[in-house]
């Protein structure tokens, strides 16, 4: 089953070319302009500048200037060549072959081959040195060859369709890197063939890169060819959201990423500056129900609240409308697998909830006005670990809350814990409810969230394990029919937001990017959506 | 009373530095090796203490490290293997203290660099910052307890002051001073560790709030000064008025305000935590956060040692400076 490059290309440059004129329109208006330096302020400080075991999609934007991959990904999820010319899929669909552009050469000198390309997917395949990873995809690799100089042969042990996701966008280290003792927590000696090379990094305060002037190999969904337009790029790490704000508005940065919903305004509409935002990929940030502790138990109580809370209310009044909500499983802007047709097919329905409630037991009410069974009030409690809130999510709980507790009487509490007890919680299942999103592409966030918890389902906080699930998602997993896997997936989101009500999905998150009007060429990466490198920006002044 | 301190008076511009000095040393030898017995009992007793705790907070260190991520036993075990977690606890807390006596702090569980080079490139940074903190504290103290003290109105205003910058957050105190100096007025870059000009703001916002605790007491204490006969000893000689308070009266007033401040330099460096992430400085304080929440214990217990060495150094330097303040300690010892 060889799928040549063309018959995704020529659809492909109709979608791309839309996509670049909105992304570009700026841009379009003069000639990119060669040197100069940019400063951006970010709110991550990465927690290794090792791009495959980094797993903070916030410090993707910085590890991309120095790192690529076999191929790209274009706006409706189609794959164009990067580092690899071509590949072939077996008509068994479990051989997958790349074939090496010629010429490339890591930023330590060392040649892209076939050997360098086996040896990071053999590495990874590793626990001592990926640890979670290695259980990943990669796990599903049998064995890893170079066939000549220039080809690649993974054969895995049985089809599995995210693969190609995965093998095409993992980051290839320089060979040299797996012999540095800088490799686990990333530095200067672990290179890549990107754009730009890594010159220094000063942990809590900025990372800063030089462009790498030998770079010639973009993928056709970058806006140019050849070495990037800037000589140097430092990214300032700045946690604080008004801090980035009005480090942009002073003129002490050029770009920033990560702007509140109340800061959105001072931005958009204002000719100094121009403002874009992308949703991201993967499962929304959704309220997951445990299926095996407490009230959430009985779906009857899990259906109540899906229709107790006036989602639509409750974003306008914490984001300012600044926020997408979202009604299924994966992230809407997913065309692959997101069935539209969940939107509007639950709502909010306080009359249907308090029946639920009343059919469920859940009759009594206490002084407080919440509902109670043998004298024990409807409480479920949201465990959130403190150090993860971010964009305004708590302010989100408070406001689901209040709903929650207005309409149907529902006692929904959250406890803000340490990172070592909620670790505890999860791992006992001690807990009403785990607010989550995830942005992995290609279904692979659905198999988190929906496989069983020992099969997998490394994040799947409703504990769900009903039969239907693993039947489902492993049926989809060992196709590489496109239409087949959208139909059991569409089924599996309907299952289970609809009928078990396993989750509460509330928004799709965001990446916001604002930058001065000098700034030209910035954009979102295409298909995966997070803020794109540096490569394709340039200054008018 | 009264007596001593007009032999000080005496004493302290003629009889000289060098009489002085000696009186002190003698009491320094032995105060010194003393130091240095109770400073490795700290230093041990924070290890300790920081091993066993870190035990016994909430969640296992694999379940931490694996965190969100596909666990299984293979992935547990590597994890145990690579960091000798497999050991009994005992053993491990053994090992750890023979490997401190060589020098070798370890690797960070989660950031995966060398702890000891790690906490070095951080601690400058926050050294920076708290120093300058102290002095803004330490200028703003004096200059408001000296001006004002014994005045009625102007020790009224100087004191509602101080009592609000104490009850400012000092991330809102940050944010209010990087909005009217750096995003307002440019005076001020916002972030970084990268010039003076950038240590001002930081220094002001962590600093202030100390030097207005400092300010009170002092205050209080050269107020009592003042009242003392001594004063009016001086003031007979034709000295003025700041004359009287600067060199004598701050003298007395500072005992308290000594004691108060080498105490509250703890406060310092964990309050540097949150100036730092306002600022985007780097610094000890985040990396030691993320640490204790990540149970990055070679991180913890290198910080910790760290900290216990501060406190060593700075509470030996607040008694010689009890010594140099106030003759009278001098010839108890």
């Amino acid at each position: 089953m060889k799928i040549p490059f063309r018959q995704y290309f020529l659809p492909l440059i109709a979608a791309a070319g839309t996509t670049f004129a909105a992304g570009f329109a700026q841009a379009a208006d003069a000639t990119p302009v060669t040197g100069g330096a940019l400063v951006w302020g970010v709110e991550t400080d990465p927690a290794t500048l090792n791009p495959q075991l980094n797993g903070q999609d916030k410090t993707k934007l910085l590890l991309r200037n120095v790192f690529e991959s076999l191929l790209a990904r274009t706006a409706d999820g189609g794959y164009v060549p990067w580092l690899a010319n071509e590949y072939r899929i077996s008509d068994d669909g479990k051989t997958y072959t790349f074939t090496l552009r010629d010429g490339v050469t890591f930023t330590d000198g060392e040649k892209l081959d076939a050997a360098a390309v086996v040896k990071n997917f053999t590495r990874l395949k590793d626990a001592a040195y990926s640890g979670s990873t290695s259980a990943g995809p990669v796990s599903k690799v049998a064995n890893a060859k170079a066939l000549d100089a220039h080809t690649v042969e993974l054969t895995l042990s049985g089809v599995y369709a995210p693969f190609l996701d995965f093998a095409a966008s993992l980051e290839i280290l320089s060979p040299k890197a797996f012999d540095s003792a800088q490799l686990k927590s990333g530095g200067t000696e672990i290179a890549g063939t990107g754009p730009f090379i890594l010159n220094r990094y000063v942990k809590g305060q900025d990372i800063h890169f030089v462009k790498n002037a030998a770079y010639n190999w973009a993928p056709k969904t970058a806006a140019h060819q050849g070495p990037a337009y800037l000589d140097e790029v430092t990214y300032r790490f700045l946690p604080e959201s008004s801090v980035r704000t009005g480090a942009l508005s002073s003129g002490q940065v050029d770009v920033i990423e990560g702007i509140s919903g109340n800061d959105a305004g001072l931005f958009k509409d204002n000719p100094d500056f121009t403002y874009q935002n992308a949703l991201n990929t993967g499962t929304p940030y959704s309220l997951f129900l445990n299926v095996t502790y407490g009230p959430t138990q009985d779906v009857k109580v899990r259906k109540a609240l899906l229709a107790a809370v006036d989602v639509d209310a409750v974003l306008k009044s914490v984001y300012r409308g600044e926020r997408t909500r979202a009604w299924g499983i994966t992230s809407p802007i997913d065309a692959q697998f997101y069935d539209k047709t969940i939107e509007g097919a639950y709502g909010t329905d306080p009359n249907l909830a308090n029946q639920l409630l009343d059919e469920a037991g859940w009759s009594a009410r206490d002084g407080d006005g919440f509902r109670t069974k043998d004298g024990k009030r409807l409480s479920i409690e949201i465990v959130q670990a403190q150090a993860t809130v971010r964009d305004q999510r708590n302010v989100l709980l408070e406001a689901v809350q209040a709903q929650a507790r207005q309409n149907a009487g529902i006692d929904l509490s959250v406890s803000y814990v340490d990172a070592g007890t909620y670790t505890d919680r999860r791992k006992t299942g001690q807990f009403g409810s785990i607010a989550n999103s995830n942005t992995p592409t290609d279904a692979i966030d659905i198999e988190y969230h929906y496989l069983p918890i020992d099969q997998g389902g490394s994040i799947n906080y409703s504990r769900a394990a009903a039969p239907e699930l693993l039947t489902w998602l492993k049926a989809a997993a060992s196709t590489l029919d496109a239409k087949e896997r959208f139909a059991l997936y569409a089924k599996l989101q309907r299952f289970a937001i609809v009928d078990q009500a396993y989750a509460l999905p509330l928004y799709e998150p965001e990446d916001q990017i604002a930058a001065a009007s000098y700034v030209k060429g910035i954009s979102f990466r295409q298909f995966k959506q997070l803020p794109e490198s540096a490569y394709d920006i340039w200054r008018s002044e | 009373m009264d007596v001593e301190n007009v032999t000080a008076l005496h004493q302290a511009p003629v009889a000289g530095l060098q009489g002085r000095f000696w009186s002190i040393r003698a009491t320094l030898l032995s105060q010194i090796l003393g130091r240095i017995g109770s400073g490795i009992i700290v230093l041990w007793a924070a290890i300790t203490l920081s091993f066993i705790s870190l035990h016994v907070a909430p969640g296992d260190i694999v379940s931490l490290l694996i965190g969100e991520q596909i666990r299984t036993p293979a992935i547990e075990a590597a994890i145990r293997a690579e960091w000798g977690l497999d050991e009994p606890l005992i053993a491990q807390y053994l090992s750890y203290l023979w490997r401190v006596l060589h020098g070798d702090f370890g690797r960070s569980y989660i950031l995966q660099t060398d702890v000891a080079t790690l906490v070095l490139s951080q601690i400058w940074p926050t050294l920076k910052l708290t120093g300058a903190a102290l002095v803004v504290a330490v200028v703003f103290a004096v200059v408001s307890a000296v001006a004002t003290a014994g005045l009625r109105w102007p020790r009224r205003i100087a004191g509602g002051m101080e009592l609000v910058l104490v009850s400012t957050p000092s991330f809102w105190l940050g944010i209010v001073l990087l909005f009217v100096f750096s995003f307002t007025l440019k005076l001020f870059p916002v972030a970084g560790d990268r010039s003076f000009s950038a240590l001002v703001l930081p220094a002001l916002s962590l600093g202030l709030s100390l030097g207005a605790v400092i300010g009170q007491v002092l205050r209080e204490g050269l107020e009592r000064a003042l009242e003392e006969p001594f004063a009016l000893t001086v003031r007979s000689w034709g000295a003025n008025a700041l004359t009287l308070r600067l060199r004598h009266g701050l003298r007395h007033a500072a005992l308290p305000a000594v004691t108060l401040t080498g105490w509250l330099i703890g406060n310092l460096l964990s309050g540097a935590v949150i100036t730092e992430q306002v600022f985007g400085r780097p610094g000890l304080g985040k990396i030691t956060v993320d640490a204790v929440l990540g149970k990055d214990l070679p991180v913890v217990l290198a910080v910790a040692i760290l900290s216990a060495f501060i406190y060593v150094v700075l509470s030996t330097l607040v008694d010689t400076l009890y010594l140099l303040l106030d003759p009278r300690l001098r010839a108890r010892t």
